[in-house]
């Protein structure tokens, strides 16, 4: 007999439509797949066979052949498992469909459990839009499903309770359709290990309050600054001057997601397979994303790739923050592939495999120090670099990036006096509510913008200076023989300082202020530093 | 062959030098006379002779051959001097720099890039210190290069990184000649990143000058003696910084041994960057730096004609006068920095005002050239700084 089921595959970040075809026919007992799949989906038989016997069902003593269409597309993963076996029971005739049309996602275990899969939000929306309206997937992915609308989402535990739905109230199912449960060796399994693709990444970076930063007045200023008005902002210093401590502070400062922004940020972590189902009870996620990859990431792993195209750190800081520590460090081919997205908000991989579009509209804060021992221009300690080792250092960063991180500023240690002496640091949720009506006022504004993606054309109308300003502004670019960019770029920051400080029109010490905020107090030759 | 370039060419064999330079004229007469000897067997006799009276060669082996190369072809080793269109003093020379003659061991040769009239000029200032400065080293290279180039003098130093290349850099950029003294030859003509630095200054009038020939690499020894030329060429040498064992101190040694003033920058007690140079001040009759001013008025440069005009017309004002002209948050800023080099955190701890406040009143201290940035921090500058 012959059936065919729906299901869905992910590409980028989009789901598409996927029929299985299953023949069961006599003949020598084998099972073929299709329809280029790879290695885990090959594998697919041999879960798909254990599963089906484990669930008091049985597994055709037949030819079956699977046929995932369209053919000429090569999938991957194991989301189809749970579509072919149910296809198989169907084909064999243990179940006759009696519970209308379902499309079908999820990977069994051997056990007949059905397990979570990622990017089931985009796989269910793709299927809604063509007018799928039942679906069955894995209990644990059953919240993430059901933030799409006019699907009626079903998750389940098992290969037979998937069998009772198709089944339906008027079908029947052959055999007992109980699964047996295995002999725990090690035990139950723990809830936690159930949640797939928890990273370490962030783990050293465990979020602080900005009320335990002391001194560093200019980089928690400029801090501010960078998440008001989402411009990029590198720090540059010597270790243990505070620059990884600011940054664990972001994701307390950062601003909620709005319903569109929330949306592709679920879409994106779905498909990561980094979505923790538990957060999702309140709907869409609505923290803004702060990735922190170590410096020894790969390409793959920052810019997306790999044999399945998967989306990397850029896109999952995408809508978010993206904090590069040890900007130096970082592998140069891999840094200067964040320029297109820095620009454009978008990436594009292309490879054998195929060529996928990720978001990636991220805000880029680094942080680097000025040479190899980090000492440079240090006040007490002597840096122990070779001569022409520092400015060699800092050239690993290149200069196209550099000239796109909006704000540098330079970081001294806390002198004691202030450690010890200097008042209160405020705390975060006081610098939150700044930043967030400063955004506020911005994203109005502007038109739904903040205020680092102003176009050129429409920056002096934002700012809307009056004559001193705009004599300071003329003054501050003259001195620095400035490019138009550059002058737009002090005029977005400006505009933030404004905002921040709750002024309508930019004034000329806001000017001046911004100008302070790009210091390009890096390494260079001695001809040039003197 | 004339006898000038015969002695040019002796000068410049690899291996005759302070020591055997002298001997072999003292042996043979002349250069050239040192040459006819190399060839027709009489130096082989008075090297055997030397030796037995002295126990030891009075040259050694790669000398010896680089000397019997150079004898069979003279000619050869002034190509390359010519080939650099670079122009040579011998010490025979009537107007061979005559600062350099205080040397107990003048140079026998000085081969130059530039304008041989720098030479001349009545005021010499040597600027010297480490390879590695801090920020406030560098800002007061700067600050006391620019105030001598205002009294007319020519800042002499030696092209290598750090305190060198900033007090070249600082002269150049306010129009003063710049003489710059290499430890090797001209085709090594310090670090790579200074060459456009040794262009520059040969550009604006001042010149850049080697006692080696132009193949002859720099080595551990050759900067010590490049030192000795430093010191001699200046009537007066300035430490900047000095760590031990800077070069900056052999500097000093040999200007207190020629008699030269020198004047050394105090550091902080226990900072590594000045603890040689306050070693020097303890050990030596080196005097401490203390101001502009002062060091203007001991080096006697009252009269100077660029400075003269300054008082005439439009006369920098005074810290106070200068303190007076701003608005009042600079003015705030401005006498924080006056009180020393500090970054912006301590400013804002100090005056209380909230950064964006204090950063724009430093951008318009920058912008007024009344503050410089020197990596995290700031130092006063201009009439602030006096």
């Amino acid at each position: 007999m012959l059936a065919t089921l729906t299901t869905a595959v992910i590409n980028g970040l989009r789901g598409e439509l996927i029929r299985v075809e299953i023949d069961v026919a006599p003949g020598l007992p084998v099972c073929h797949i299709v329809g280029l799949p790879d290695a885990a989906l090959s594998e697919a038989r041999e879960r798909v066979r254990g599963a089906i016997r484990n669930s008091g069902f049985e597994y055709p003593m037949s030819r079956i052949t699977v046929n995932l269409a369209p053919a000429d597309r090569r999938k991957h993963g194991a989301a189809y498992d749970l579509a072919i076996a149910i296809g198989i029971l169907v084909a064999s005739g243990q179940i006759r469909r009696g519970g209308g049309a379902w499309a079908l996602l999820g990977e069994l275990s051997l056990a007949g459990t059905v397990e979570p899969v990622p990017g089931v939000l985009p796989m269910v929306a793709t299927l809604a839009r063509q007018g799928y309206r039942r679906v069955i997937v894995p209990a644990a992915n059953e919240l993430e499903a059901r933030l799409v609308a006019g699907v009626e989402v079903h998750g389940v535990e098992g290969l037979d309770d998937a069998a009772r739905l198709v089944a339906g109230p008027r079908g029947r199912t052959a055999g007992k359709a109980v699964r047996r449960s295995a002999v725990e060796v090690s035990g139950p399994r723990p809830a936690a290990a159930v949640a797939r693709g928890t990273t370490a990444l962030t783990a050293r970076l465990a979020p602080i309050d900005l009320g335990e930063v002391r001194g560093q007045h200019q980089a928690r200023w400029a801090l501010e600054i960078a998440l008001a008005g989402g411009h990029n902002l590198l720090f540059v210093g010597p270790p243990g001057a505070g620059k990884t401590l600011l940054a664990r502070a972001i994701p307390g400062l950062l601003p909620p997601l709005d319903d569109e922004e929330a949306l592709e940020v679920t879409v994106i972590e779905s498909v990561a397979g980094l979505l923790d189902s538990g957060s999702l009870e309140r709907g869409l996620r609505r923290e803004r994303p702060f990735r922190a990859p170590h410096h020894t990431s790969s390409y793959a792993a920052l810019v997306g790739g790999g044999p399945l195209l998967q989306p990397g750190e850029a896109t999952l800081a995408h809508r978010g923050v993206l904090f590069l520590d040890e900007l130096a460090e970082f592998d140069r081919l891999t840094l200067d592939a964040l320029r297109q997205p820095i620009e454009e908000g978008v990436l594009t991989i292309a490879r054998a495999s195929g060529r996928v579009r990720y978001p990636a509209r991220f805000q880029l804060i680094a942080a680097m120090n000025p040479c190899r021992c980090g000492y440079f221009n240090d006040q007490q300690r002597r840096c122990t670099c070779k001569t022409g080792e520092p400015e060699k250092y800092v050239r690993r960063v290149s200069g196209p990036l550099l000239d796109r991180l909006d704000m540098q500023i330079e970081m001294a240690r806390v002198p004691p006096q202030v450690l010890l002496k200097g008042p209160m640091p405020e705390s975060s949720a006081t610098v939150r509510r700044r930043i967030l009506a400063a955004r506020h006022v911005a994203l109005t504004r502007n038109g739904g913008q903040p205020n680092a993606h102003l176009p050129g054309t429409k920056v002096l109308a934002a700012c809307a200076m009056e004559r001193p300003a705009l004599r300071a502004l003329e003054n501050f670019a003259a001195h620095h023989h400035m490019s138009a960019r550059s002058v737009h770029r002090v005029m977005r920051v400006a505009r933030t300082i404004a905002d921040l400080a709750g002024r309508a029109s930019v004034s000329a010490q806001d000017v001046n202020a911004a100008g302070s905020l790009r210091d390009p107090a890096l390494p260079t030759a001695d001809a040039l530093a003197a | 062959m004339k006898a000038r370039d015969e002695w040019i060419a002796l000068a410049s064999v690899e291996g005759v030098g302070e020591e055997t330079f002298p001997a072999l004229l003292a042996a043979f007469g002349s250069a050239g006379a040192a040459f006819d000897a190399v060839r027709d067997g009489r130096f082989q006799a008075w090297f055997a002779e030397r030796r037995a009276a002295d126990g030891r060669a009075p040259m050694s082996r790669p000398a010896v051959d680089n000397l019997r190369a150079a004898a069979a072809n003279p000619g050869e080793r002034l190509e390359a001097i010519t080939e650099l269109g670079l122009w040579t003093y011998t010490a025979l020379d009537f107007d061979y720099p005559a600062r350099l003659r205080d040397l107990p061991n003048p140079p026998f040769v000085i081969h130059g890039l530039g304008d041989k009239s720098t030479f001349q000029g009545s005021r010499h200032v040597g600027v010297v210190g480490t390879r590695r400065p801090t920020p406030q080293g560098r800002a007061l290279t700067t600050n006391v290069c620019a105030r001598l180039v205002e009294c007319a003098a020519t800042i002499v130093s030696g092209l290598a990184v750090g305190i060198d290349g900033a007090a070249h850099a600082a002269t150049l950029e306010h129009g003063g000649t710049a003489i710059g003294v290499i430890g090797g030859g001209h085709h090594f003509p310090g670090p790579r990143a200074h060459i456009r630095l040794r262009d520059e200054v040969v550009a604006s009038g001042g010149a850049v000058i080697s006692e080696h020939h132009p193949d002859s690499h720099p080595t551990k020894g050759t900067f010590p003696r490049r030192n000795r030329i430093i010191a001699a060429l200046s009537d007066a040498v300035i430490v900047i910084e000095a760590p031990h064992k800077s070069g900056a101190l052999n500097t000093a040694n040999h200007a207190l041994a020629l008699d030269r003033q020198v004047f050394v920058a105090p550091g902080r007690i226990g900072d590594w960057s000045t603890a040689g140079a306050l070693a020097l001040l303890r050990e030596t009759p080196a005097r401490p730096l203390v101001g502009l001013d002062e060091l203007v008025a001991d080096l006697g440069y009252f009269d100077s004609p660029v400075a003269t005009v300054v008082m005439q017309g439009d006369a920098p004002p005074s810290r106070e006068a200068a303190l007076a002209m701003l608005g009042a948050t600079e003015r705030v800023v401005a006498r924080r920095l006056c009180a020393g080099p500090c970054g912006l955190d301590l400013l804002v701890t100090d005056t209380g005002e909230s950064p964006a406040v204090v950063s724009s009143a430093v951008t318009l201290l920058l912008m007024r050239g009344w503050a410089h940035a020197v990596g995290p921090a700031y130092v006063a500058a201009g009439p602030l700084a006096a």
